[in-house]
């Protein structure tokens, strides 16, 4: 338990679980690339600007590693934050080559491009120095069009969340099928739907998404917030307040009607 | 194996230490080994609701520090047979409650008591969280009135995530709402929360509801813990909160005008 004063420690080791999008690759051409990355990104920017993702370069493993090398390079240049290279041929291929500057090889389970990766090889994750490559600019030529995973999954609570807890959905969204507490708090980066009455508060897109929205099963909110922009309870009407009420952001000003 | 039941609130002067009293001389009137440790070291309340104030030669902490062995710090009740009382220490402060000691303490309770009943401190440190720990189970104090509520449920909270079952990935330990200084008249009159409000606020099971009553404040006064009044109403009242407590089902009283359909719910939880 918490209160353990006698104890303080320098460093604890816990194991926690990560949720790693994956970006795989199935075409280097280098404009077809930076179209698609970029939409990718425009669809979600707050949300991707730190996502972790593990690049996935096996379905092109044959383009060469100066190739590769490329698709390396334009994937950070649309800012995405890499932290891993799929292990496989083209990982192997491209660090044998140079190591400098790629992302640690990480073993993502089950579907490795090459298909048989050797067990506890290349499992470990290394370190890496922190320079750019000098990627010479290469090509090949194909459209990447839908398979780019982005997945972020929704956190659940079942739980009555109560004064004084505060629950965070990290890159991703919020469902609460319980009563949210007056002096509770909950944040998602993407949207809230509570299926209780909300009586603390909820604050959604907290990362910047402006799109996001909260729903809950009985509006007494403390605090609604949407990308920033927050009303108080003072601020929200007897009318506002009541069943089935769904929270959205225009501009500037926050909206509750009814759905 | 002993069942540890932590009686805690938050918020002070709901009636901790009167329920704690009132459900372990319930439970012990039944037949059951009990005792009720209270918890709340530095100021000590409990021996003075249960009339043993001028019998206490050693407490918790002692025992805790190994001064004195548990069976010399036990008070036996002279009222009730299998009943006891370990009192908290009024010179030590909470600090003095380490997790070791007060595991092996409960340990060495839980072999000779069917139930222990932990008189919490008030408020979220230490002293209340070292006696929510090793809880099997939680009997929530509340008052119907707002500040009472939120502090309730901001302990339920806690003891969704501080307790042993739950850090050793067990589910988290059931709490029972006994809602406390009830008065249906006031309560008719908006002056206070009603049974419905404070349920739908918590929304957790009723134990029961304890009326407003002179009685408690007597029984507090003559050191008799008041579910041994049973010709009172706040008596029967905690009569009842144990019989529901040991599985008996058994209709509210004294909250006039009772709403089925919500206190259906409230039961069936």
């Amino acid at each position: 338990m918490s209160a353990s004063p006698s104890s303080v420690q320098a460093v604890e080791l816990k194991g926690r679980m990560l949720l790693v999008s994956v970006l795989r690759v199935y075409d280097t051409e280098p404009q077809n690339l930076s179209m698609m990355l970029a939409a990718r990104r425009d669809e979600a920017p707050e949300l991707m600007r730190d996502m972790p993702i593990v690049l996935d370069l096996e379905p092109v493993a044959e383009a060469g590693e100066a190739a590769l090398r490329e698709v390396v390079e334009r994937v950070r240049a649309e800012g995405f934050r890499l932290i891993g290279l799929q292990d496989g041929e083209a990982a192997r291929a491209l660090e044998s080559a140079d190591a400098t500057g790629l992302p640690p090889r990480l073993s993502m389970g089950g579907r490795g491009g090459s298909g048989e990766l050797p067990l506890g090889e290349g499992r470990a994750p290394r370190e890496t120095a922190d320079q750019g490559a000098s990627g010479e600019a290469s090509a090949a030529t194909q459209s990447a069009s839908g398979p780019v995973a982005v997945h972020s999954a929704t956190r659940v609570v079942d739980q009555p969340v109560r004064s004084g807890q505060q629950i965070y959905a990290r890159g991703g969204d919020l469902l609460v099928t319980a009563p949210v507490s007056a002096g509770a708090e909950l944040l998602a980066d993407g949207n809230i739907t509570v299926l209780g009455p909300l009586r603390g508060r909820a604050l959604a897109g907290v990362r910047g998404l402006v799109t996001a929205r909260i729903f809950c099963r009985r509006l007494e909110a403390e605090l609604l917030s949407i990308g920033g922009h927050y009303r108080i309870a003072e601020d929200i009407t007897e009318a506002e307040r009541g069943d089935n009420r769904l929270v959205t952001l225009a501009g500037e000003s926050i909206n509750i009607t009814e759905s | 194996m002993a069942r540890i039941v932590v009686v805690t609130s938050g918020k002070g002067g709901v009636g901790k230490t009167t329920t704690s009293a009132a459900i372990a001389t319930g439970l012990a009137l039944r037949g059951h080994r009990t005792a009720v440790i209270d918890f709340d070291v530095g100021l000590r309340n409990l021996d003075l609701i249960m009339g043993c104030e001028r019998r206490v030669v050693y407490d918790f902490v002692n025992v805790i520090n190994g001064d004195a062995n548990l069976k010399q710090a036990l008070i036996r009740d002279k009222r009730v047979d299998n009943l006891h009382i370990l009192p908290a220490s009024q010179t030590r402060d909470k600090d003095a409650l380490t997790e070791d000691g007060v595991e092996r303490v409960l340990g060495e309770m839980a072999e000779e008591f069917d139930y222990i009943v932990c008189d919490s401190p008030a408020g979220i440190e230490r002293g209340a969280l070292m006696a929510a720990y090793h809880a099997d189970e939680a009997i929530v104090v509340t008052n119907p009135e707002v500040s009472s509520v939120r502090d309730s449920d901001r302990i339920l909270g806690i003891l969704a995530s501080k307790t042993r079952q739950v850090e050793q990935g067990g589910d988290p330990i059931p709490g029972r709402l006994l809602l406390t200084r009830y008065s249906p008249e006031r309560v008719e009159r908006g002056e206070m929360l009603s049974i419905e409000d404070v349920g739908e606020i918590l929304a957790i099971d009723l134990l029961g509801v304890i009326p407003e009553s002179q009685a408690v404040l007597n029984a507090s006064n003559a050191g008799q813990p008041v579910v041994m009044d049973m010709e009172s109403d706040a008596g029967q009242a905690y009569d009842d909160a144990v019989a529901r407590f040991l599985g008996e089902s058994r209709p509210l009283r004294f909250v006039d005008a009772p709403k089925r359909g919500l206190f259906g719910r409230l039961f069936g939880g």
